[in-house]
């Protein structure tokens, strides 16, 4: 057993060494592909790491009535929290969103204190379990006498939701179109490399060497391709992390800080089962036609 | 992987060929050699190695290549396989390495039948076949050991054993002294023994040669006749197909022809006149 895994490993050295041109353009096509698929999974990654965020931040914002008893507010309050689809309510006194508004604001400080009253309005901000349940807890507020009017942001993440949605079933199909495209470059390579040395199979053959003495050697080969692509390719992300960081926090803001160690780690598994996978499969459908008779 | 009965192994034959008592012995006075197991002087009604019966072998593309072809060949044999091109000689040897598949008929080689046989027993068969070629089909950027050695190591043979067995066999074919030359750098002859010596390396009880002097000039076309004959009478049944009507006929050996995918004569100790 050992020494047919010796065995079969020498050959598929030989053989990548054998046709050192081929293997390495294959390794490189598989790279390039690699990289690629690092790529989609990241800016995936990214636009769902976005997508939670702007979830998470959807909130039902009711604006409370100046002449509102605070004790209803009070109870209204009660009430929400314990709504099954609401995870937090809190309240936001008329002081408190001047606050807020001033310092977001601060160049209309003095218009706003030029001003008799205070016109902002108090308001109830509650934070939903899924954004879905948005027209529920809407209703349910508009019915409430405490309640002036509902902010209507459930079209805004109505329109996220789905450019999101299509955005991820894009990067999906174009994962799937690129994994076919190493495939077949893979098959195409390793076919080559069986044809290049169809003299030594049917020697093999005639002289009585069992389909596993024919095909592992192959399909190591294959795998060789396959893992040095990977590895390439996972060197060249490491190098170029920071960067990719940078640009990640910069366009979407939003990437949890702690999650770019295991992104960083996923994508590395992902590229290297990917790699090894397709060097695999590729190899075992070339070498299936001179197998089977 | 021999684990069949007590053997004749060809391999303690083989040494005994190659020392100097032996080599010196005149062929035709030898007995059989490698019966070690039977009690000498009983007439022992020899094995078939290979039968044939009722054979049909259509090719894919509609080509009917062996029409109702009977053959038996018992162990020990040596067998001229002859007839014009396209006859089917080719054909016969493929099915016997159970390269192709009989259509019609039953193949059987050491008493089993090649069609019921699963594919992966195939390669176990295969290796109680040697067979040559007209090209030689050795690997150009391996040595001659190499060549001979690589039979071994693809059919998992323990490396420490390769050795002695590869010395043993280019011995026989009487190529020690070119074992690290390329077969670029060797004459036909010597790149045909090569192939021999290669064949030789599982002990196989058939030997096939599907005109192994094909690319060769008469001269050296004797020599490895002599060869296949020395492999003969060390209890090797030999099968041979050829185009050579001067070796067959010097030979008188059995002599079997084919045309157009029928056996049209089966004879011992025959001729043959070419007449295409
Ligand atoms: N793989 C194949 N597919 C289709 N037809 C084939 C195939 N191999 C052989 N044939 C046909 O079968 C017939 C017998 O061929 P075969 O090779 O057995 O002849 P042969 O006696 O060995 O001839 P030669 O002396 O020229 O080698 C020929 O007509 C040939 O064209
Ligand atoms: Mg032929």
């Amino acid at each position: 057993m050992i020494a047919f895994v010796a065995f079969s490993l020498r050959r598929a050295w030989q053989g990548l060494w054998h046709n050192r041109l081929m293997s390495v353009a294959a390794t490189a096509t598989m790279v390039l592909m690699l990289a690629l698929l690092s790529g989609l999974i990241i800016l995936l990654t990214g636009l769902d790491a976005t997508l939670k965020y702007v979830e998470q931040e959807v909130q039902v914002v009711a604006y409370v009535k100046d002449s509102a008893n605070p004790q209803d507010v009070n109870l209204l309050e009660t009430a929400l929290g314990q709504m099954p689809q609401v995870t937090e309510v809190s309240y936001v006194s008329k002081d408190q969103a001047l606050k807020d508004f001033l310092s977001r604001h601060p160049d209309e400080a003095e218009v706003v204190n030029s001003l008799p009253t205070n016109p902002l309005p108090a308001s109830l901000q509650i934070n939903l379990r899924d954004p879905n349940d948005y027209l529920d807890v809407a209703t349910y507020l508009r019915n409430q006498s405490p309640v002036d009017r509902v902010l209507n942001i459930k079209q805004t993440v109505d329109q996220m939701v789905t450019v999101i949605g299509v955005l991820r079933a894009v990067g999906i199909g174009v994962l799937v179109v690129v994994g076919l495209i190493v495939l077949f470059i893979i098959v195409n390579t390793i076919r080559l490399a069986v044809v290049s040395r169809a003299d030594e199979i049917e020697i093999m053959r005639l002289v009585g060497a069992s389909d596993a003495f024919i095909r592992w050697p192959f399909i190591f080969e294959g795998a060789m391709v396959g893992l040095f692509g990977a590895l390439i390719t996972i060197a060249v992300l490491w190098l170029g992390q920071g960067p990719i960081t940078t640009v990640m926090a910069d366009y979407f803001k939003v990437l949890p800080v702690e999650a770019s160690a295991t992104v960083g780690r996923d994508v590395a598994l992902v590229v290297l089962g990917t790699g090894v996978g397709i060097g695999v499969l590729g190899s075992y459908l070339s070498i299936r036609s001179y197998l089977i008779r | 992987m021999r684990r069949s009965q007590p053997e004749r192994g060809i391999g303690a034959s083989l040494m005994a060929m190659v020392s100097p008592a032996s080599s010196d012995s005149r062929p035709s006075q030898t007995r059989l050699p490698g019966t070690p197991g039977k009690p000498a002087g009983k007439p022992v009604r020899p094995r078939v190695v290979l039968a044939m019966e009722g054979v049909t072998k259509s090719y894919p593309n509609g080509k009917i290549a062996l029409r109702g072809v009977d053959l038996v060949v018992p162990e020990g044999d040596f067998v001229f396989l002859v007839g014009p091109s396209g006859a089917g000689k080719s054909t016969i040897l493929k099915l016997l390495i159970r390269d192709e598949m009989a259509t019609k008929g039953v193949v059987l080689l050491d008493g089993r039948d090649l069609a019921r046989l699963k594919r992966k027993d195939v390669p176990r068969i295969r290796r109680k076949i040697g067979i040559v070629f007209q090209d030689f089909k050795l690997l150009p950027h391996k040595s001659v050991r190499e060549n001979v050695a690589f039979a071994l190591e693809v059919t998992g043979a323990p490396r420490q054993s390769i050795g002695p067995v590869v010395d043993r066999v280019l011995r026989v074919v009487g190529l020690t002294g070119q074992a690290d030359q390329l077969p670029g750098q060797l004459s036909g002859g010597e790149q045909q023994r090569t192939a021999i010596a290669r064949a030789l390396v599982h002990n196989p009880r058939l030997f096939i040669a599907d005109e192994p002097t094909g690319n060769l000039d008469p001269l050296i076309s004797w020599e490895i006749i002599q060869l296949l004959l020395r492999i003969n009478e060390l209890g090797v049944t030999v099968l041979m197909a050829t185009h050579n009507a001067e070796v067959v006929t010097a030979l008188r050996k059995r002599v079997v022809a084919l045309e157009d995918g029928r056996v049209v004569r089966d004879q011992t100790e025959a001729a043959y006149h070419r007449e295409d």
